[in-house]
């Protein structure tokens, strides 16, 4: 079954996110903060993570650039999908060095989450 | 025991009685409250799921809409804190929600509230709630005595989603009872694309110059190459104000490109106005190309202390080639060097090679 991992601070948006995603099949794991997240990553090594990036004690770009610099290849090369309010350009930009795989901005449409989430794992591991 | 001490003793008695009721009386209230807390968590979580159910296309979707609108008042905290954070289908679907459970309604009666902070929390609501039938009603209050009330009617037009808001929005800055550029610049912002008709109008034919501005402002923002005749006419004409000009400078960085050089080289070389040959500088870095890192080099070489750290700021942000001749004169003593080894040290690296790096 597909695992997901969804770290952000606001719970409304975490459970939301889950839920989605949760209805196409996925396991769904969630987080409140970087570190916990950076953490869960690892331990649980998912087929993707849904990122905040403003969150307490370790940011989403920090742990992006944390799980790419992972030795294990299973969780540096994991899908990371940004969910985050900081929509400037020069943030989307930063975004994407970090490593992210794809950028979405908040306020953000659940069924567009949904869409990109699942054109980033490979095909059929959601259904839609 | 003389009479005196009876009476202290019967008045510590009551005293303490008094207190042990009081604290009594605080306890059951707190237990109350806990459980009326609880009541309200738990009717939240039964039902968070059933708002999210809503918001799928199926029929299970639909049947969970109808559902809802005869639910506890819970719901619609629930659904206000929800809906800021959405966009697109879902939050148009929940405002729907909010419409025929009444909220939008009762919000609308407030709007015209004694109480400032009754107008400010309305005129939020129907922002979140999108409903494009209050836009009147909304812009009405951007002229409100209270700056709150102003600032939230400008936030509400940008989040409802109206494109018929742009011009009042633009118009509010200049007022007696005026909103603040930074308000309604992301109101501006918030409504989209759609409001880039407007945006262009008020660059030609502006309400006032802090909307023809912030109009330019935006546009680059935008990235909007179509404004690009309108913003090198704005530049390079004298008569306007030096903030005007500016905002057109900082905008041609962002949408202008080559063809802006010449006419950034030109406002950079010739003004006056040490603020636009700021702005100037910083565009042409952005831009980047040959032509622009050529103007910036001279005039880091030059003998213009104005606007020589600005230059070289902007050529150590225009790539390698902006940060290979920035380094051509950090060896250099006096004022040229230390401004260049000051704009090296201050950007360490270029962000294109930053992002190449990565990749």
């Amino acid at each position: 079954m597909t695992h997901v991992l969804v770290v952000d601070d606001d719970p409304a948006i975490a459970s939301l996110v889950a839920f989605k995603i949760g209805r196409l099949g996925a396991r769904v794991s969630v987080e409140s903060d970087g570190e916990a997240g950076l953490a869960a990553a690892r331990q649980l090594r998912p087929d993707l993570v849904v990122l905040d990036w403003m969150m307490p004690r370790m940011n989403g770009l920090e742990v992006c650039a944390a799980l790419r610099a992972d030795p294990d290849p299973q969780v540096s090369s994991v899908p990371v999908v940004l969910l985050t309010a900081k929509a400037q350009e020069s943030d989307v930009e930063r975004g994407f060095v970090a490593g992210a795989t794809d950028y979405v901005v908040k306020p953000f449409s659940p069924r567009e989450l949904v869409t990109r989430v699942t054109a980033a794992l490979p095909p059929g591991a959601l259904t839609p | 025991m003389t009479a005196l001490t009876s009476a202290a003793l019967v008045a510590t008695l009551v005293l303490t009685g008094a207190v042990l009721l009081l604290l009594g009386a605080v306890a059951v209230e707190h237990a109350r409250r806990g459980r009326r807390l609880a009541r309200e968590e738990r009717r939240r979580a039964e039902l968070t799921p059933l708002v999210y159910a809503a918001l799928d296309d199926d029929e299970d979707g639909a049947a969970a809409l109808a559902g809802l609108e005869a639910a506890p008042a819970a719901l619609d905290d629930l659904v206000l804190d929800l809906l800021p954070q959405l966009r697109g289908a879902d939050r148009a679907a929940l405002g729907r929600l909010l419409a025929r459970r009444g909220v939008v309604t009762r919000a609308a009666a407030d709007l015209s509230a004694r109480a400032p902070w009754r107008r400010g929390r309305a005129a939020a609501l129907l922002g979140n709630a999108a409903d494009p039938g209050r836009t009147d009603a909304l812009t009405a209050l951007l002229a409100d005595r209270a700056p709150d009330v102003r600032c939230a009617a400008a936030r509400a037009l940008g989040k409802a989603g109206d494109v018929r808001a742009a011009g009042p929005l633009l118009r509010a800055l200049a007022r007696s009872r005026r909103v603040p550029a930074g308000v309604v610049g992301m109101a501006l912002l918030d409504l989209g694309t759609p409001v880039l008709p407007d945006l262009r109008a008020a660059v030609t034919d502006p309400p006032s110059p802090a909307a023809q501005a912030l109009a330019a402002d935006l546009l680059g923002l935008h990235g909007d190459v179509e404004a690009l005749p309108l913003l090198l006419g704005l530049v390079a004409d004298a008569r306007r104000p030096p903030a005007v000009r500016c905002s057109a400078a900082t905008a041609l960085g962002r949408v202008g490109g080559p063809a802006a050089t010449p006419a950034l080289g030109a406002a950079l070389a010739q003004t006056a106005v040490p603020a636009l040959r700021h702005a100037a500088a910083e565009a042409l870095g952005r831009i980047g190309d040959d032509a622009a890192i050529d103007l910036l080099a001279a005039t880091v070489a030059g003998g213009d202390d104005a606007v020589r750290d600005g230059c070289a700021d902007a050529l150590a942000g225009a790539g390698e080639e902006g940060r290979a001749r920035l380094a051509a004169h950090a060896w250099h003593s006096g004022r040229v060097g230390e401004a260049a080894r000051a704009a090296l040290s201050n950007r360490p690296r270029p962000r294109d090679a930053r992002v190449r790096r990565a990749a």
